[in-house]
């Protein structure tokens, strides 16, 4: 996904890999108060205790293309299964730059919820469509920033107003 | 002449503390704590500057930092890097690419036509260095209106969220040599000592966490003359570099957040035709956590000269990596300076005594003036 504030991207459904972007966009009790209706209606474990940490971060360089760490990152870490009644089970996982677990947790839940289409994932589409919308104000903002700065180079004396282009 | 043990210092440490929090309250009813989003973003530089030198990308624990110590960015550096070594290491990611970097910025003093085209974004580069006067006594009524009226003004963009760069231009143009992929394992600074020689991704990795104007100074020096890095830049780039990890379950790369970077690419002197290949330009590269463009470019001129010096001996201060890569670090020098501040009465004592004993020696072997013998 692209965000790009187009009209037809709201509409477009959000695919799995953007869904912990779009939730982080949030407010994170939105995220939290989505994740405890499903702990009330579910049995959820966790698979992998919940965690927070760091993540080294690793990129390659424009000149030689070596890789080296620039630095570390705030990772926070869940993984969760959902139990049904009938023994059914529906894993979530999530992996976040930020310092809360608990939070990692809730995404995790939302995560299962919705690619396993269980009871009530519907009630999430609006949370990411939500997220997408806030993500695509602050590409939008993002761009203005660039296009009202763009450099438009015109050889001196081509027009009257030499320092206007 | 024996250590003798002290004891003491203990209020005094503990008034010291209650001393600077009272300074940092000092405006007292007519002041409010300053709130971590207003250093954020009012000062957003300087909380590029700290993250960037903690090694740590969380801009608000940076503006914490920076709250917490004043805004001395040592010593919120320090404090960045002393929470990170209590947090675990999860994960190391894989390869991020820059080259999808969300931009606000990007320019070029190579050429001006770069695929894509320039674009200023937010810089004091061409702004007038006089004072403004009218945000002495600036009103939150005008404070919100600027941003309100930015956001207002904003019309329907076609740019795309990312742009190509332009060194690969260049190696199109067979002005650079490929880049090839290098899968080494970097060197994990925060994990191993510095024992020269180094690789080039060690020398990188402590370039992006070095203080700026330890940078700046020996890649100033290089310019200058103390070195031969003639530097153009062929882009400077600001952006966010979005972060993708494997998800847990299908492995599939998934954003789990962004980065704010600044990357610099410069393009210096002709190599030296050693080999019959044809000479191209060579590279310097920067890039560091946050917006910071001064460190960026310097970084790049020393990892260029730092490369010569790699290969062909150092012949300038800014070439010898155990020079650079030792003391560039601002946390490392800061506790090095520091120190001196630190109890050496026993030291100094035996420093008393030897001179003492010196002068006596150098007393007992110099004739006294105006004795005649």
């Amino acid at each position: 996904m692209t965000v790009t504030g187009q009209a037809s991207d709201q509409l477009a459904p959000v695919p799995r890999h953007q869904w912990p972007r779009c939730l982080l966009a949030l407010d994170s009790r939105e995220i939290r108060a989505a994740a405890e209706q499903f702990e009330e209606t579910f049995r959820i474990e966790d698979v992998q205790l919940p965690q927070s940490g760091l993540a080294l971060m690793k990129i390659r360089d424009g000149a030689l293309g070596e890789r080296y760490f620039p630095g570390e990152i705030p990772l926070a870490t869940a993984r969760v299964r959902i139990i049904l009644e009938d023994g059914t089970q529906a894993e979530g996982a999530a992996q976040v730059m930020d310092d809360r677990a608990s939070l990692a947790r809730a995404i995790a839940v939302l995560d299962a919820v919705l690619a396993n289409q269980l009871s009530g994932h519907g009630r999430i589409f609006p949370l990411l469509q939500k997220g997408r919308k806030i993500l695509a104000d602050q590409a939008t903002e993002r761009k203005a920033l660039l296009e009202t700065t763009r450099v438009n180079f015109s050889p001196l004396g081509e027009s009257e107003e030499d320092d206007d282009a | 002449m024996g250590y003798v043990a002290i004891k003491g210092g203990g209020k005094a440490i503990a008034g010291a503390h209650t001393a600077v929090e009272s300074l940092r309250t000092a405006e007292g009813d007519a002041g409010a704590s300053l709130p971590l989003a207003s250093i954020e973003h009012q000062l957003r530089l300087l909380t590029s500057r700290v993250l960037s030198e903690g090694g740590l990308y969380h801009p608000r624990l940076a503006a914490l930092a920076i709250k917490q110590m004043q805004g001395d960015t040592l010593e919120a550096s320090f404090a960045l890097r002393a929470y990170r070594s209590t947090r675990p290491r999860l994960m190391e990611t894989p390869v991020q690419s820059t080259t999808d970097m969300r931009l606000i910025r990007r320019i070029s003093s190579a050429f001006k036509d770069i695929p894509g085209g320039q674009m200023l974004g937010p810089t004091m580069d061409y702004a007038l260095r006089l004072l403004r006067l009218d945000l002495v006594d600036e009103s939150p009524e005008s404070f919100r209106k600027v941003s309100r009226q930015f956001i207002r003004d904003i019309a329907d963009s076609d740019l795309p969220d990312s742009f190509p760069k332009v060194v690969n231009a260049l190696r199109e143009e067979g002005l650079l040599p490929p880049q090839p992929d290098r899968p080494d394992i970097p060197f994990d600074i925060t994990r191993e000592p510095l024992v020269f020689p180094v690789p080039r991704s060690a020398a990188l990795a402590t370039l992006a966490r070095a203080e700026t104007g330890s940078l700046l100074a020996l890649a100033y020096s290089n310019v200058r003359g103390y070195g031969n890095v003639h530097p153009t830049i062929a882009e400077l780039r600001v952006g966010y570099v979005p972060v993708m990890l494997p998800h847990p379950l299908t492995g599939e790369p998934t954003e789990a957040g962004e980065v704010l970077m600044t990357e610099c690419e410069v393009v210096a002197t002709q190599e030296s035709d050693e080999t019959d290949a044809p000479p191209v330009f060579s590279l310097g590269y920067g890039a560091c956590f946050g917006h910071n463009e001064v460190k960026a470019i310097a970084m790049a001129i020393l990892d260029r000269a730092l490369q010569k010096g790699m290969q062909h001996g150092p012949e300038s201060p800014s070439e010898d990596p155990e020079f650079v890569l030792l003391h560039v670090d601002g946390v490392d020098s800061m506790g090095f300076a520091n120190h001196y501040k630190m109890p050496h009465y026993v030291t100094f004592q035996s420093e008393v005594d030897r001179l003492r004993t010196t002068q006596e020696k150098d007393a007992a072997h110099t004739p006294a003036q105006g004795v005649e013998s």
